[in-house]
C-alpha cells in the first residue's frame, strides 16, 4: 500500500489515538480480583508453558542428580537424626490427635457453625511472572484437574496465595507479595484485625491496625476468613516492624510471610464447591453496583 | 530510520515475536531457577524500542499492541499498559528523529537508557493511579536500576539481530562506521 507522507502521517494519527483509547480503555476496567482468559489466551498459554515447564524440568533433575547422588556424603548421619525426630513427631501428633477429637465434640457441642472441606490438589511451579512488578507463580495444575479461579494456594509454611487466571492445564498464583492482592488477616495473640498487601523486599505491609493495639515483633499472623478468599486460621507471617507514631489512629506493620518464596517448588491448591458459591457472589455484587450506576 | 511496506510486516514480526517468547521463557522459567525472581528483564521493552527506533510506518502501535499482547501470555501486566507506555515513546521518538543517530555501540547504550527511563515514568505514573503507593513506585525504581542498565548493555547485539530480522541496513553494528 502506498500512501502520500501527509496520508501516512494523518493515518499514523489515527492509528495512535484508537490504540491509546483502546489501551486506557482496558486499563480502566481490568477486574484485580481475577482474570477470564480468552479462547486465545487459553491456547497460547497452554502451548507456551510446557516450553516453561521444559526448563524447569531440566533444572530440577540436573540439581536433583547433585544434591541426591553427588553431595550426599552425610546421609548416614542425617538419617539416624531424622529416625528421632519422627519418633518424638508421632508421639505430638497423638496428643495433637487428641485435642483434635476434643474440639469436635466441644464444636459440635456449640453448634459452631459446619466447616468448610478442603479438596487439596498438589502442583509444581513452572514458572515466574516475566515482569518484576508483579509476584506471580504459574503450576501446571489447570481446571481440567479441579482448580477454580480464586482458589486458595498454600504450602506447609503457611499461605502463598490464589488463583487469578486459569486454563484447563495451568494456572496463575497472584502470591500475597503482590501490591494488588489484599488478604484480610489478624494478630494471632491480640486478635487485631488488618488488611494484608505486598510491599518490598518480599514482605508485605498490614494496614488499618488500630493504634493503641499492642502488637509486638514475632507476633504471628493468620487469615481471618473474611474477604470471602481465604479460609480462617491459615499462617501468613510474622511481624517483623512496627511503625507506631504518636499520632494518628491506625499503624502500619511490616510482615515477614512464613512462606519462602524464593525456595518453592510445591504448593497445594485448597479447593471447595464453596469456590462457586463465591464466584456467584461476587458476580451478583458486580451486577448490583452497576445497577446503582445506573 | 526504515521506511517499511505493509505487507513484509507480518513475516517479520511473526518472526520477532518468536525471539520474545524464547527470551520470555527464559526470563521466567530460567533465572528464576537460580534465585533471581526478584529481578526480571523486560525483553518487551527492547523491542518496543527498537521498533520506535527502526521503523517507521502507520501501523507502528498495531505492532506494539501484538508484541505487548504476547508478553501480557507471559505477565499478569496486561497488554494495556505497555502499550500506552510504547506507543508514547514512539511519539516522543518521531519528534526527535532528526537528532537520534545510533552512531555507536555507547550511544546505542545511552539512547536506550534514556527512553528506558520514559517508559518507567510513565509506567510509574499508570501503577500508582491503580495502586495509590508512592512506596511502591519507589521500590520499583531500584528495581529498574539493575533491569534497565543490563537492557541497555544488550541493546547493541540485540538491535543488530532485529536489524536482519527487518532487514534494516545500516553501515556496521547499530551505524558504528568501521
Amino acid at each position: 500500500m502506498n500512501l502520500s507522507v501527509n496520508e501516512g502521517s494523518r493515518l499514523k494519527s489515527i492509528v495512535n489515538v484508537l490504540v491509546l483509547s483502546l489501551a486506557l480503555w482496558g486499563v480502566s476496567k481490568r477486574d484485580v480480583n481475577v482474570k477470564e482468559t480468552t479462547i486465545f489466551e487459553n491456547i497460547m498459554m497452554d502451548t507456551l508453558a510446557p516450553l516453561q515447564r521444559g526448563v524447569t524440568f531440566t533444572h530440577n533433575k540436573i540439581a536433583s542428580f547433585f544434591d541426591h547422588y553427588l553431595f550426599n556424603v552425610n546421609a548416614s548421619k542425617i538419617n539416624v537424626s531424622l529416625v528421632s525426630q519422627v519418633s518424638e513427631l508421632e508421639k505430638e501428633v497423638f496428643n495433637l490427635e487428641q485435642i483434635k477429637d476434643e474440639n469436635k465434640r466441644l464444636k459440635d457441642l456449640l453448634e459452631f457453625g459446619e466447616e468448610v472441606s478442603y479438596k487439596k490438589i498438589l502442583a509444581q511451579i513452572v514458572a515466574w511472572d516475566s515482569s518484576s512488578d508483579f509476584r506471580v507463580i504459574r503450576i501446571n495444575k489447570g481446571s481440567s484437574h479441579g482448580i477454580r479461579l480464586q482458589s486458595t494456594v498454600i504450602t506447609a509454611n503457611g499461605v502463598v496465595g490464589y488463583i487469578y487466571r486459569l486454563t484447563e492445564h495451568f494456572a496463575d498464583i497472584l502470591t500475597i507479595l503482590d501490591p494488588s492482592n489484599r488478604v484480610d488477616v489478624i494478630v494471632n495473640r491480640t486478635r487485631s484485625n488488618g488488611i494484608l498487601e505486598g510491599f518490598a523486599g518480599g514482605k508485605c505491609m498490614m494496614k488499618y491496625v488500630t493504634r493503641t493495639d499492642p502488637v509486638r515483633l514475632n507476633d504471628l499472623v493468620l487469615t481471618s476468613g473474611l474477604g470471602n478468599i481465604y479460609p480462617k486460621g491459615l499462617k501468613v507471617g510474622i511481624v517483623s516492624r512496627v511503625e507506631r507514631e504518636s499520632y494518628g489512629i491506625t499503624q502500619n506493620i511490616v510482615v515477614s510471610p512464613t512462606v519462602d518464596f524464593s525456595k518453592l517448588e510445591e504448593v497445594a491448591v485448597l479447593v471447595s464447591d464453596g469456590n462457586q458459591k463465591k464466584m456467584n457472589e461476587w458476580q451478583a455484587l458486580d451486577e448490583a453496583d452497576g445497577d446503582d450506576d445506573k | 530510520m526504515m521506511r517499511i511496506r505493509s505487507r513484509e510486516i507480518v513475516p517479520r514480526l511473526f518472526i520477532t515475536i518468536l525471539i520474545l517468547i524464547v527470551l520470555e521463557v527464559i526470563s521466567s522459567a530460567f533465572l528464576p531457577l537460580f534465585g533471581i525472581s526478584k529481578y526480571m528483564i523486560p525483553f518487551n521493552v527492547l523491542i518496543v524500542l527498537f521498533l520506535g527506533f527502526k521503523l517507521e510506518n502507520p501501523y507502528l502501535a498495531l505492532m506494539i499492541v501484538v508484541v505487548q499482547y504476547f508478553h501480557s501470555i507471559f505477565t499478569i501486566e496486561g497488554w494495556e499498559m505497555g502499550t500506552i507506555s510504547g506507543v508514547l515513546i514512539c511519539i516522543i521518538i518521531s519528534y526527535l528523529r532528526d537528532i537520534l543517530h545510533f552512531t555507536s555501540s555507547i550511544v546505542t547504550i545511552l539512547v536506550t537508557q534514556m527512553f528506558q527511563f520514559i517508559w518507567f515514568v510513565i509506567l510509574s505514573s499508570l501503577l500508582y493511579l491503580k495502586l495509590g503507593s508512592f512506596n511502591y513506585i519507589v521500590e520499583k525504581f531500584w528495581r529498574f536500576i539493575p533491569e534497565s542498565i543490563v537492557i541497555s548493555l544488550v541493546a547493541p547485539f540485540f538491535f543488530s539481530v532485529l536489524d536482519k530480522v527487518w532487514g534494516v541496513r545500516e553501515e556496521g553494528l547499530m551505524g558504528d562506521r568501521n
